[in-house]
Protein backbone atom coordinates (compact mmCIF):
# COMPACT_ATOMS: atom_id res chain seq x y z
CA UNK A 1 0.00 0.00 0.00
CA UNK A 2 1.35 3.44 -0.51
CA UNK A 3 2.24 5.40 2.25
CA UNK A 4 1.41 8.89 3.10
CA UNK A 5 2.74 10.62 5.88
CA UNK A 6 0.96 13.48 7.47
CA UNK A 7 2.56 16.34 9.46
CA UNK A 8 0.78 18.68 11.85
CA UNK A 9 1.87 19.98 14.72
CA UNK A 10 -2.36 19.73 16.03
CA UNK A 11 -2.95 16.58 17.26
CA UNK A 12 -6.91 17.25 16.57
CA UNK A 13 -6.04 18.26 12.94
CA UNK A 14 -4.31 15.00 12.67
CA UNK A 15 -6.68 13.21 14.24
CA UNK A 16 -9.29 14.51 11.74
CA UNK A 17 -6.52 13.22 9.05
CA UNK A 18 -6.87 9.84 10.31
CA UNK A 19 -10.21 9.14 10.73
CA UNK A 20 -10.89 10.75 7.64
CA UNK A 21 -8.72 8.24 5.52
CA UNK A 22 -8.63 5.43 7.40
CA UNK A 23 -11.26 3.78 4.92
CA UNK A 24 -8.30 4.44 2.22
CA UNK A 25 -6.17 1.61 0.71
CA UNK A 26 -2.82 3.54 1.35
CA UNK A 27 -0.63 3.30 4.72
CA UNK A 28 -0.45 6.31 7.12
CA UNK A 29 1.89 7.83 9.34
CA UNK A 30 1.53 10.86 11.65
CA UNK A 31 4.31 13.34 12.79
CA UNK A 32 3.55 16.25 15.17
CA UNK A 33 7.31 17.44 14.72
CA UNK A 34 8.65 17.98 11.17
CA UNK A 35 12.23 17.14 11.89
CA UNK A 36 11.23 13.93 13.09
CA UNK A 37 9.97 13.27 10.03
CA UNK A 38 12.87 14.30 7.93
CA UNK A 39 14.53 12.32 10.27
CA UNK A 40 12.82 8.88 9.42
CA UNK A 41 12.95 9.89 5.80
CA UNK A 42 16.67 10.09 5.74
CA UNK A 43 16.68 7.03 7.63
CA UNK A 44 15.41 5.51 4.78
CA UNK A 45 11.58 5.45 4.75
CA UNK A 46 10.13 6.35 1.62
CA UNK A 47 6.54 7.72 1.74
CA UNK A 48 4.56 7.66 -1.23
CA UNK A 49 2.92 11.62 -0.39
CA UNK A 50 3.89 13.98 2.59
CA UNK A 51 0.71 16.11 3.40
CA UNK A 52 2.30 18.95 5.99
CA UNK A 53 1.37 21.57 7.82
CA UNK A 54 2.71 25.19 7.18
CA UNK A 55 3.20 27.20 10.48
CA UNK A 56 4.84 24.61 13.31
CA UNK A 57 7.73 25.60 15.41
CA UNK A 58 11.35 24.44 15.16
CA UNK A 59 10.62 23.42 11.40
CA UNK A 60 8.01 24.93 9.08
CA UNK A 61 6.55 23.24 6.24
CA UNK A 62 8.10 25.28 3.57
CA UNK A 63 11.54 24.82 5.81
CA UNK A 64 10.28 21.13 5.01
CA UNK A 65 9.78 21.00 1.68
CA UNK A 66 13.42 22.84 0.60
CA UNK A 67 15.04 19.81 2.69
CA UNK A 68 12.47 17.08 1.34
CA UNK A 69 13.66 18.97 -2.34
CA UNK A 70 17.29 18.58 -1.23
CA UNK A 71 17.47 15.22 -0.35
CA UNK A 72 17.37 12.99 -3.60
CA UNK A 73 15.17 10.37 -2.06
CA UNK A 74 12.23 12.90 -1.91
CA UNK A 75 13.07 15.52 -4.22
CA UNK A 76 10.23 15.17 -6.65
CA UNK A 77 7.73 13.03 -3.83
CA UNK A 78 4.35 14.48 -4.58
CA UNK A 79 3.52 17.07 -1.21
CA UNK A 80 0.41 18.73 -0.56
CA UNK A 81 0.30 21.64 1.82
CA UNK A 82 -2.32 21.43 4.48
CA UNK A 83 -2.50 24.53 6.28
CA UNK A 84 -4.48 27.61 7.88
CA UNK A 85 -3.03 30.26 5.47
CA UNK A 86 -4.01 31.73 2.66
CA UNK A 87 -0.97 34.51 2.17
CA UNK A 88 -0.15 34.49 -2.17
CA UNK A 89 3.43 34.45 -1.72
CA UNK A 90 3.32 31.98 0.86
CA UNK A 91 1.59 29.74 -2.03
CA UNK A 92 3.97 31.27 -4.57
CA UNK A 93 7.04 29.76 -2.44
CA UNK A 94 5.66 26.63 -1.89
CA UNK A 95 5.51 26.41 -6.03
CA UNK A 96 8.50 27.59 -6.39
CA UNK A 97 9.76 24.67 -4.29
CA UNK A 98 7.80 21.96 -5.97
CA UNK A 99 4.86 21.83 -4.13
CA UNK A 100 2.00 19.54 -5.58
CA UNK A 101 -1.10 21.78 -4.08
CA UNK A 102 -2.17 23.89 -1.47
CA UNK A 103 -5.17 22.33 0.59
CA UNK A 104 -7.21 25.46 2.80
CA UNK A 105 -8.45 24.56 6.38
CA UNK A 106 -10.74 23.40 7.78
CA UNK A 107 -10.67 20.29 4.83
CA UNK A 108 -14.44 18.62 3.68
CA UNK A 109 -13.11 15.16 4.49
CA UNK A 110 -14.09 13.98 0.60
CA UNK A 111 -12.08 15.99 -0.93
CA UNK A 112 -9.22 15.04 0.73
CA UNK A 113 -9.70 11.69 0.19
CA UNK A 114 -10.45 12.76 -3.75
CA UNK A 115 -7.11 14.56 -3.58
CA UNK A 116 -4.90 11.66 -2.12
CA UNK A 117 -6.92 9.43 -4.62
CA UNK A 118 -6.02 11.62 -7.11
CA UNK A 119 -2.13 12.39 -6.93
CA UNK A 120 -1.56 8.40 -5.60
CA UNK A 121 -3.46 7.76 -9.28
CA UNK A 122 -6.38 5.17 -6.46
CA UNK A 123 -8.58 3.55 -8.36
CA UNK A 124 -11.68 6.09 -7.77
CA UNK B 1 5.07 53.57 36.81
CA UNK B 2 2.08 51.59 38.82
CA UNK B 3 0.14 51.82 35.94
CA UNK B 4 2.53 49.72 33.92
CA UNK B 5 3.08 47.17 36.47
CA UNK B 6 -0.79 47.08 36.23
CA UNK B 7 -0.84 46.50 32.69
CA UNK B 8 2.11 43.68 32.93
CA UNK B 9 0.41 41.82 35.30
CA UNK B 10 -3.37 42.02 33.52
CA UNK B 11 -1.14 40.85 30.33
CA UNK B 12 0.42 38.02 32.53
CA UNK B 13 -2.99 36.64 32.91
CA UNK B 14 -4.32 37.25 30.34
CA UNK B 15 -1.90 34.85 28.19
CA UNK B 16 -2.18 32.56 31.06
CA UNK B 17 -6.20 32.06 30.47
CA UNK B 18 -5.47 31.98 26.66
CA UNK B 19 -2.34 28.86 27.21
CA UNK B 20 -5.73 27.21 29.57
CA UNK B 21 -7.99 27.77 26.60
CA UNK B 22 -5.87 26.01 23.91
CA UNK B 23 -5.07 22.88 26.55
CA UNK B 24 -8.65 22.62 27.12
CA UNK B 25 -10.05 23.13 23.95
CA UNK B 26 -7.57 20.37 22.77
CA UNK B 27 -8.22 17.72 25.51
CA UNK B 28 -12.16 18.42 24.93
CA UNK B 29 -11.76 17.33 20.92
CA UNK B 30 -9.37 14.70 21.34
CA UNK B 31 -11.52 12.53 24.58
CA UNK B 32 -14.01 13.09 21.45
CA UNK B 33 -12.20 12.12 18.44
CA UNK B 34 -10.69 9.27 20.98
CA UNK B 35 -13.71 8.51 21.70
CA UNK B 36 -15.26 8.12 17.70
CA UNK B 37 -11.76 5.74 16.97
CA UNK B 38 -12.54 3.70 19.82
CA UNK B 39 -15.74 2.86 18.62
CA UNK B 40 -15.15 2.88 14.89
CA UNK B 41 -17.21 5.73 13.85
CA UNK B 42 -17.29 7.58 10.78
CA UNK B 43 -16.03 11.21 10.84
CA UNK B 44 -18.25 13.75 8.78
CA UNK B 45 -17.74 17.52 7.62
CA UNK B 46 -18.87 18.37 10.54
CA UNK B 47 -16.97 16.60 13.13
CA UNK B 48 -14.16 17.16 10.97
CA UNK B 49 -14.61 21.19 11.10
CA UNK B 50 -15.01 21.10 14.69
CA UNK B 51 -11.62 19.22 14.76
CA UNK B 52 -9.83 21.65 12.70
CA UNK B 53 -11.34 24.61 14.43
CA UNK B 54 -9.51 23.75 17.12
CA UNK B 55 -6.26 23.58 15.50
CA UNK B 56 -7.79 27.31 14.23
CA UNK B 57 -8.43 28.69 17.76
CA UNK B 58 -5.10 27.72 18.91
CA UNK B 59 -2.73 29.52 16.03
CA UNK B 60 -5.47 32.65 16.53
CA UNK B 61 -4.59 32.13 20.73
CA UNK B 62 -0.68 31.81 19.89
CA UNK B 63 -0.75 34.69 17.80
CA UNK B 64 -2.01 36.93 20.54
CA UNK B 65 -0.20 35.08 22.84
CA UNK B 66 3.77 36.31 20.48
CA UNK B 67 1.74 40.15 20.82
CA UNK B 68 1.38 39.82 24.56
CA UNK B 69 5.39 38.89 25.29
CA UNK B 70 5.79 41.87 22.41
CA UNK B 71 4.29 44.21 24.27
CA UNK B 72 5.52 43.19 27.79
CA UNK B 73 8.71 43.11 26.43
CA UNK B 74 8.30 46.87 24.86
CA UNK B 75 6.93 48.27 28.23
CA UNK B 76 9.60 46.07 30.21
CA UNK B 77 12.65 48.71 27.59
CA UNK B 78 10.13 51.57 28.58
CA UNK B 79 10.19 51.33 32.01
CA UNK B 80 13.81 51.14 31.97
CA UNK B 81 14.94 54.11 30.59
CA UNK B 82 12.26 55.95 32.33
CA UNK B 83 13.81 54.59 35.25
CA UNK B 84 17.32 55.33 34.54
CA UNK B 85 16.82 58.61 32.97
CA UNK B 86 13.64 60.89 33.01
CA UNK B 87 14.12 62.87 30.41
CA UNK B 88 14.19 60.33 28.80
CA UNK B 89 10.98 59.49 28.74
CA UNK B 90 8.97 61.46 26.33
CA UNK B 91 11.23 59.77 24.04
CA UNK B 92 10.95 56.45 24.85
CA UNK B 93 7.15 56.92 25.36
CA UNK B 94 7.01 57.43 21.62
CA UNK B 95 9.09 54.75 20.82
CA UNK B 96 6.76 52.39 22.88
CA UNK B 97 3.75 53.51 21.41
CA UNK B 98 4.76 52.93 17.80
CA UNK B 99 5.84 49.36 19.01
CA UNK B 100 2.67 48.74 20.47
CA UNK B 101 0.94 49.80 17.19
CA UNK B 102 3.00 47.94 14.83
CA UNK B 103 2.65 44.96 17.29
CA UNK B 104 -1.14 44.96 17.46
CA UNK B 105 -1.24 45.52 13.35
CA UNK B 106 0.86 42.50 12.79
CA UNK B 107 -1.74 40.27 15.79
CA UNK B 108 -4.02 41.39 13.79
CA UNK B 109 -2.88 40.36 10.17
CA UNK B 110 -2.09 36.67 11.58
CA UNK B 111 -5.84 37.04 12.93
CA UNK B 112 -6.75 37.06 9.09
CA UNK B 113 -4.16 34.68 7.76
CA UNK B 114 -4.81 31.85 10.67
CA UNK B 115 -8.35 31.62 9.71
CA UNK B 116 -8.54 29.46 6.75
CA UNK B 117 -11.64 28.96 5.48
CA UNK B 118 -13.47 30.21 8.27
CA UNK B 119 -12.49 33.50 6.51
CA UNK B 120 -15.61 34.94 4.87
CA UNK B 121 -13.06 35.82 1.82
CA UNK B 122 -11.58 31.82 1.73
CA UNK B 123 -15.17 30.43 2.91
CA UNK B 124 -15.40 28.94 -0.76
CA UNK B 125 -11.84 28.01 -1.55
CA UNK B 126 -10.88 24.85 -3.36
CA UNK B 127 -7.65 21.83 -3.28
CA UNK B 128 -5.85 24.31 -5.49
CA UNK B 129 -3.13 21.89 -7.63
CA UNK B 130 0.41 23.34 -9.10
Amino acid sequence: MPLVIFVDDSETALASTRMSTNSMPIEVKQYTEAQVALAEIKAGMTPDLIITDLNMPVMNGLEFLKELRAFPATSRTPTLMLTTETKPELKQQGKALGLTGWIVKPFNPAQLKQAITRVLRLPA
Amino acid sequence: MMMLDSIDELLVHIKEVQLDVIELSNESLMKMSSFMEKNGLEIDEDISTALQYQDIVTQQLNASIEAIDSMKKSIEIFSHAFKSDEGLANESLAKLQEKLTATLQEAKDKKSRFSGKHAPEHAEDEIEFF
